[in-house]
């Protein structure tokens, strides 16, 4: 009971000093406030300053500017204020005795705290989280907290926090029965407290001690410590002490028997007590007093007073269980936390697990779906490369039967047969023999895939003199190879213009009734080369009256061979066929390519 | 007058020819027409002919049959085919004459003038012995080739030359001896009698024997070293070519 009290003692010297001083300007705060609208860390200290003047007449009220307070400095990423705001509001569930909610803000507040370089904040936060678990009879956490408290203290030089904290520490040592080092503490505090000349901490400290001899059974020395104490308190007007002093000096003039005594200290305190509302203090001094009445035989007044004890010290203790229902409660919330945290450490472990699991079943999978793919990829593309191979062949075997067509084999052999029939033998012969020679030429080339230019033009050549025999009207040729072109060394797809060039004889010339000519011009096109069939035979309208195409076989396999060669070699190819006023012009574009 | 005897297992080619040399080779005298080995060996032995019309395909047997039956010494030997790729191939490499059936008139007359002017070099028996060498059954040991120069011909194994180099219309040919014949012949002949023997163009001068390419080089076309330390420019065209080639060998 008795640590309590002095438990409460300091926490009101912890805070009021300010309090009180600033009490009346709370309105002129107000004002401020109302002055100075705009969002900033400006508003944020007046908001806080205004909450913590409020700490003890309005606690409630001053909620809604600490919230504001603790917006403004989010906002703002103003770290201090968003600590300082939240100290306060630890401060008001403190004082609202909620804490656990206390607790929790002074939690945060130090982890923002350390975030700045204020230290002397860090340390009061410190001291504030001791005084709670204290409070809350957690003794080795409130040490701890002390602890550091004394040493940011000391670091910062700070004599008043040095002293609370030496106090403090002390008041925990009492508590746990370790009375030697709660005094060896108390006179270190004393001791600096006279240094600093803090009279009110020089009279809380003074009975303090007075206590710790008190419950290590020198009550003598406490004796002497409490009169020291009431004086000091009395020298700084501290009702709250002297009272408090008073009662003990009356608890132990009981103990000693000295009623009288006990008597007049216990009155005093009782009036000390109702003239400040110190209830605690109230319900000890009836105590006194009731023991006193009982000594001296008056026994009505003796249980009246007791009556009164009883009665005050339930609603203290009403008080008391409020604590201990809060430390209840915070214990039973601390173990769910950890139970909570046990079981989120097993979740994520087990969804841990479950990804691991998971990715390794994905990656399976995308391996034997990879493979598939590629399996199904290698199939389409051996696919395609044999249907390319296939058209390949096809064409070439098609620009064979082309080459070797029939009906020109058959009119050549018709034309042998006309000679001999006219008895010209030598023409016979002749075309004979350069028959043989071109058809052993095409066979020969129709193996390769690429000849020289020079081969493949002395063939056109050859194929033109063949036909020339053979026509009734006059055909003349010229073959055109630009300079810039080495026919020796340019190479060609074997007798591509042959299907043109029977175009222009058999489908322009033939049926003319003059001279015909054919012209063709090779020439260099950027990197490709460009052969041109040209002639002035009777043109494409006439040839196909009506509307088929007499030829179109010839250059669909040359279109094909070209669609070839694109593909390979990645080039632009083309055929194109032009109508001229007289006759046809046929351009074939295909890459330019050299042998060496 | 040169004696000439044609011999031909078809009649009309027989008659064919004889028309020919007769309107266009009057010097020629026509002394036998056989159209078996066994006829014609008779008959050389006989008429000891100057030249011989000889086709490739006689019956069952060829030509060349007959020559490796016959004292070919101091007989010149035209050979007729119609269309035979080996047979020709074997007949280029021994540098021997050939017509193409149907004979083309100009190409016989050409074909006879040839044969007069270097019928005193008297290197046709070597020719000979070059392609019954060549053709001989599972020769795989040596492969040889006749090769036409401003002298006459020489003969040399394929597997002896390092490379050929392009000299106009001539070509100079580095043996593994270190000698060097020069040939009268372009490098484009070579390269087509040779390009199956391993063989292979990998410039427009440079015709180079794979066996003796020790490194290649990468570059634009890059260089390929040879054995006897030369290094040959490889055309940028050619290289991937080549590559494959090297590749395929090893």
């Amino acid at each position: 009971m008795n640590i309590k009290k002095t438990i409460v003692l300091f926490l009101i010297f912890c805070a009021p000093i300010l309090g009180f001083a600033q009490e009346k300007s709370i309105d002129s705060l107000k004002n401020e406030l109302g002055k100075h609208t705009e969002n900033d860390t400006l508003r944020a200290a007046l908001l806080i300053k205004l909450a913590e003047n409020m700490t003890y007449s309005s606690p409630n009220e001053a909620f809604r500017y600490i919230e504001e307070a603790i917006t403004i400095s989010s906002k703002e990423k103003w770290i201090e204020g968003k600590a300082m705001s939240y100290r306060q509001k630890g401060n008001l569930f403190y004082v609202l005795a909620d804490n656990l909610k206390a607790l929790d803000m002074y939690q945060k507040a130090l982890v923002l705290s350390q975030m700045t370089s204020n230290k002397q904040l860090e340390s009061g936060l410190l001291g504030n989280l001791g005084n709670i678990h204290a409070d809350l009879k957690e003794y080795d956490q409130a040490l701890n907290n002390y602890r550091a408290y004394l040493a940011t203290a000391q670091t910062l030089g700070s004599r008043a926090d040095e002293i609370k904290a030496l106090s403090n520490i002390a008041i925990i040592y009492n508590d746990t029965g370790k009375f030697d080092e709660g005094v060896s503490f108390l006179e270190k505090a004393l001791a600096l407290a006279k240094l600093e000349g803090n009279d009110l901490f020089i009279a809380a400290i003074t009975n303090n001690l007075a206590l710790a001899y008190k419950n290590s059974g020198q009550q003598e020395k406490a004796l002497r410590f409490y009169k020291e104490a009431v004086d000091l308190a009395q020298g700084i007007d501290n009702k709250y002490i002297e009272a408090s002093a008073l009662n003990s000096i009356g608890k132990i003039n009981v103990l000693l028997k000295k009623f009288s005594v006990a008597e007049k200290n216990a009155n005093k305190a009782l009036s000390l007590s109702k003239e400040i509302g110190a209830i605690e203090w109230e319900s000890d001094s009836w105590q006194v007093l009731s023991q006193v009445y009982e000594h001296y035989g008056k026994n009505a007044e003796a249980l009246k007073a007791y009556k009164e004890h009883v009665q005050l010290k339930d609603s203290v203790l009403s008080e008391e269980k409020k604590s201990e229902l809060t430390r209840k409660e915070m214990q039973f919330q601390m173990e769910r936390q950890e139970a909570m945290a046990l079981e989120e450490i097993k979740r994520q472990q087990f969804v841990k697990n479950g990804y691991l699991v998971g990715a390794i079943f994905l990656a399976l999978i995308s391996i034997i779906a990879y493979v598939l793919y590629k399996r199904r990829r290698d199939a389409m593309e051996e696919r395609k490369v044999a249907e390319f191979n296939a058209k390949v062949a096809e064409t070439e075997l098609k620009a064979l039967r082309s080459q070797m067509n029939p009906h020109f084999i058959f009119n050549s052999l018709n034309a042998i047969s006309d000679f001999i029939s006219r008895n010209d033998m030598e023409q016979a012969d002749d075309y004979l023999v350069k028959f043989a020679k071109l058809t052993r030429s095409i066979l020969e080339n129709s193996e390769k895939k690429w000849i020289t230019l020079e081969e493949d033009l002395e063939l056109m050549e050859l194929y033109m003199q063949i036909e020339t025999l053979r026509l009734v009207n006059k055909l003349t040729y010229r073959i055109a190879v630009s300079e810039s072109i080495d026919p020796d060394n340019t190479l060609i797809p074997p007798l591509m213009l042959q299907p043109f060039i029977e175009n222009s004889i058999w489908h322009g010339i033939a049926p003319k009734n003059s001279n015909g000519k054919i012209d063709i011009i090779i020439q260099k096109k950027g990197n490709m080369l460009l052969c041109v069939v040209e002639d002035n035979g009777i043109g494409r309208p006439k040839t196909s009256p009506n509307g088929i195409k007499k030829n179109p076989l010839g250059l669909k396999i040359t279109a094909n061979r070209i669609e070839i060669i694109n593909k390979i070699k990645n080039t632009d190819g083309s055929i194109k066929l032009l109508d001229k006023k007289e006759g046809v012009r046929v351009e074939v574009l295909i890459p330019l390519e050299i042998k060496f | 007058m040169l004696k000439a005897i044609l011999i031909d297992d078809e009649q009309h080619c027989i008659n064919r020819l004889e028309g020919l040399l007769r309107k266009n080779a009057p010097d020629i005298e026509i002394v036998a027409r056989c159209k078996t080995i066994e006829g014609a060996k008779s008959e050389i032995s006989l008429q000891s002919p100057d030249i011989l019309f000889l086709d490739v395909q006689l019956g069952r047997d060829t030509g060349f049959d007959l020559l490796s039956q016959i004292n070919y010494t101091d007989i010149e030997v035209i050979f007729t085919t119609s269309y035979d790729k080996y047979a020709l191939k074997a007949i280029k490499f021994s540098a021997l004459d050939f017509l193409l059936k149907p004979i083309d008139r100009s190409d016989l007359s050409h074909a006879i003038q040839k044969l007069k002017r270097y019928r005193n070099l008297r290197d046709t028996s070597k020719k000979i012995e070059v392609l019954l060498s060549n053709i001989k059954e599972n020769n795989t040991s040596s492969e040889r080739i006749a090769i036409p120069t401003l002298e006459g011909y020489t003969m040399v194994d394929t597997r002896d030359i390092i490379r050929f180099q392009s000299d106009a219309n001539y070509s100079h040919i580095h043996l593994k001896s270190n000698n060097k014949i020069t040939a009268s012949k372009t490098i484009k002949y070579f390269e087509e009698i040779l390009a199956h023997r391993n063989f292979f163009r990998v410039h427009k001068s440079h015709l180079v024997n794979l066996s003796y390419v020790e490194t290649y080089v990468k570059g634009k076309g890059g260089y390929i070293t040879l054995n006897d330390g030369t290094k040959i420019e490889v055309a940028v065209r050619r290289k991937e070519e080549l590559i494959k080639k090297l590749i395929s060998k090893t």
